[in-house]
């Protein structure tokens, strides 16, 4: 635990001094910088003009210009609502020009929320380019004092296939990420705080901040939503359940099948493995859609089970109350026959890996340890055991994330299936074989119920984090990246 | 002596009968996929594990479009956005390997750190946002959108290739920049070419993703029309509650003729992935 304290506080701590370094060098070049490099506080083009960088001097104006534009036209229309997030309605007024009932110019909660974000994001990132120029101008003018050569233009567009070639090719990749699932994640966390559901739905009505309120009742608080609490606590439990079963299962069950196929009594394990990766290479829509009907109540599974008479032997003994073997739609039973399918496409993929590791192993020490008489199995703990887990360690880590958030095998095997029969948990629009994940997707697809399903997500992310930083501080001492190079 | 022979042979024997054993276990749903695909009654078959009649009639009736079931179009669909979605994603993955792995900046590390936290939070969540995103720029049911969800964030995915590219010496990088080499041409000229086994990796997963997908594929191509839907979308519609009885035999037809090309290129890509997977997280 020190360990992981200590970690996270040396991230923190270098975080934070990088960030006041980079507030010193802004300082000093503006104390230290001429009247140019001052005069760049307004005119982000200054410095440049003065050392004869016109092109870029341009390029910085036109910018300026731009972020200006974007302030006055775009930002101003939104920012000074966000406090409220809208407070005019849309209502029908008598126009007297047209003589038509029209709509007035009214607010639209959900667009005040995004565009406000969005300008934040712009401004922070404008606040972020006008003092890396001040600090950029100020180390122009002191190469320039020092009778060294300023760069061209095209010199410093060089630059860019060179030392800064970096800057090349982050920019596009690092621009996509902050559009497409950062801003979107910033979003919908500010959205967890709001009333954003099916009764305040923009454009036809307004939603507000509400603090904590859709915190209190996921986590057993009173109000209209009172069962949020009850279907909270087992989905996650299931959740939990079902991420270290299925992670569980999958890597033993990997590594036992690719020492099968590895091992030198196989013949043809090439031809074995295709057949083996066949079923996941079959896209999961198809492959688990198709099981799902194979153990539908009225599907082929149950015919045979009721024909050997499998299905009347489990009713005498009071497994099964109906006609039928409700594999995937009864607790309990979807919950094993859900871990049990997912060992069938997760398998061969663990299968997967464990051969490719297995194929690195180091020769050496298996055969001094065969040399001195160690038996299949003393070296398959001693030294095959250890080493996989050192290898795929940080993996299984991954997969049990990964397996929290594993949507598809739920999705595709109980949707439109499985049909709670507890009221208390259908209130809150949950199942019994429901992730956290699927939950919030059936919240908001289905029931518009944004608000919960933000905080149900802020939730998962916050288990996935402290189950990472754990693990990770746990398993991997140090930074290796560099060790083999 | 002999004993001890035909007892090593038996051993062998039943080994790979276990493996044999396993491997009809695995591959029954796959068998009855294909079995299914083949009989000439057009909903689900609950009787016998092998179809009553069988004929090829449903495969025949995969490239006779009816208002439902479009199958040539969905398939010219998918592989376009395919196509866009792979050249998109390879290079954004590559860059971000390469930026991260050989260069040396000082955003690195929080970069790296910040792609670590986003890759946490659950992405169904940040999808329904991105949906709104698209709808306010009319980019929602247009395939510009889709691309865009499939690709523009798909430099989070970074980490496997730039593994592979830490165990690329860098005495080479060094001295190519010695002999006056840009960072450009060393990216091109040296690390790229050394690095066969992730590219092929990296462009074949890509290029699946719509393939595989039908999520988001559904969340954006909403507007129902069935001619602009991707394979998934459409397949999936094909299982809905009042089509099932008479699509499902059609459902698992198109299904094979998706599988077919998919399971092909899976299975040159798990060669790579093999390579590229433990050559990054053994050496690094």
């Amino acid at each position: 635990m020190a360990e992981l304290k200590k970690n996270v506080g040396q991230t923190v701590g270098g975080f934070f001094k990088s960030i006041g370094g980079f507030f010193s060098e802004f300082g000093t070049a503006v104390i230290k910088g001429d009247i140019f490099v001052k005069l760049s506080l307004l005119w982000m083009g200054a410095g440049y003009a003065r050392r004869k960088q016109y092109i870029k001097a341009a390029i910085m104006t036109v910018i300026q210009a731009a972020v200006i534009l974007f302030t006055v036209k775009f930002a101003m229309e939104y920012i000074p609502k966000f406090g409220s997030l809208g407070t005019v309605k849309p209502e029908k007024v008598f126009n007297m020009k047209t003589m038509k009932n029209e709509f007035n110019d009214y607010d639209n909660s959900f667009q005040i929320l995004l565009f406000s974000l969005f300008s934040f994001v712009v401004w922070f990132a404008a606040a972020v380019f006008w003092m890396r120029n001040v600090v950029n101008v100020y180390k122009l003018q002191k190469t320039a004092e020092a009778g060294k050569h300023v760069n061209t233009f095209l010199e410093d567009l060089h630059a860019y296939k060179e030392e800064k070639f970096y800057v090349t090719l982050l920019t596009l990749p690092v621009l996509g990420v902050v559009i497409f699932t950062f801003i979107p994640i910033l979003l919908l966390i500010f959205v967890a705080f709001t009333n954003y559901d099916q009764n305040h739905m923009p454009p036809n009505s307004l939603f507000t901040w509400v603090g904590f309120d859709n915190f209190l009742s996921l986590f057993g608080g009173g109000g209209l939503t009172a069962t949020f609490g009850y279907a909270f606590v087992r989905v996650l439990g299931w959740t939990l359940v079902w991420a270290l079963f299925s992670t569980i299962t999958t890597y033993i069950g990997g590594i036992l099948l690719s020492l099968l196929l590895n091992s030198k009594k196989t013949r043809m394990p090439k031809f074995w493995r295709t057949l083996f990766i066949v079923t996941i290479a079959v896209p999961q829509f198809v492959s688990l859609l198709l099981v799902r009907n194979f153990f539908s109540n009225g599907g082929i599974v149950n015919t045979i089970c009721s024909n050997i008479g499998l299905t009347g032997f489990l009713r005498d003994i009071g497994l099964v109350s109906t006609s039928y073997i409700p594999f995937l739609s009864a607790p309990g039973w979807a919950h094993v026959m859900i871990i049990l399918i997912n060992i069938w496409i997760g398998v061969p993929y663990q299968m997967l890996i464990a051969t490719g590791v297995l194929m690195n192993l180091p020769s050496d020490q298996l055969e001094s340890a065969r040399v001195d008489g160690a038996t299949p199995f003393q070296i398959f703990r001693k030294i095959t055991m250890p080493y996989l887990l050192f290898v795929t360690g940080p993996a299984l880590v991954t997969d049990f994330v990964k397996n929290i958030n594993n949507f598809n095998v739920i999705y595709l095997l109980t949707e439109n299936v499985y049909t709670t029969t507890n009221q208390a948990m259908a209130n809150s629009q949950a199942k019994e074989v429901d992730l956290l994940v699927t939950w919030l997707f059936r919240l908001t697809q289905d029931y518009y119920n944004y608000k919960m399903a933000s905080a149900i997500g802020i939730v998962v992310f916050v288990i996935c984090s402290i189950f990472t930083l754990v693990a990770f501080n746990r398993m991997i001492k140090g930074d290796r990246e560099g060790t083999y190079q | 002596m002999k004993k001890m022979k035909n007892s090593r042979t038996s051993t062998i024997v039943l080994h790979n009968l276990l493996i044999a054993a396993l491997a009809i276990f695995w591959l029954i749903p796959i068998v009855w996929l294909v079995c299914t695909s083949f009989s000439e009654y057009s909903g689900m078959n609950t009787s016998t594990f092998f179809p009553e009649k069988w004929s090829a009639i449903h495969y025949s009736k995969l490239f006779h479009p009816d208002s439902v079931a479009q199958f040539p179009q969905w398939f010219m669909n998918t592989f376009i956005i395919a196509c866009f979605t792979c050249v998109i994603s390879t290079m954004f993955v590559l860059m971000v390997a390469y930026a991260t792995s050989v260069m040396r900046f000082k955003m690195r590390k929080p970069l790296m750190n910040m792609a670590v936290i986003l890759n946490l939070f659950p992405g169904m969540l940040a999808m329904i946002a991105v949906y709104f995103t698209l709808k306010s720029f009319g980019l929602t049911n247009s395939y510009a959108g889709l691309i865009m969800v499939y690709s523009a964030s798909s430099g989070l995915g970074y980490l496997i290739a730039k593994g592979f590219f830490d165990t690329v010496p860098r005495a080479l990088c060094e001295a190519a920049r010695i002999d006056g080499c840009s960072e450009a041409r060393i990216f091109f000229q040296i690390i790229l070419p050394m690095s066969r086994p992730i590219v092929v990796y990296t462009v074949i997963s890509s290029f699946l993703v719509p393939w595989m997908d039908f999520v988001y594929a559904k969340m954006i191509l909403n507007a129902g029309i069935s001619s602009k839907y991707t394979v998934a979308v459409g397949l999936f519609k094909m299982l809905d509650k009042s089509l099932i009885n008479s699509y499902f035999t059609l459902f698992c037809a198109g299904g094979v003729l998706v599988s077919i090309p998919i399971s092909i290129l899976f299975i040159i890509m798990q060669k790579f992935y093999v390579e590229g997977i433990t050559g990054g997280a053994v050496k690094g």
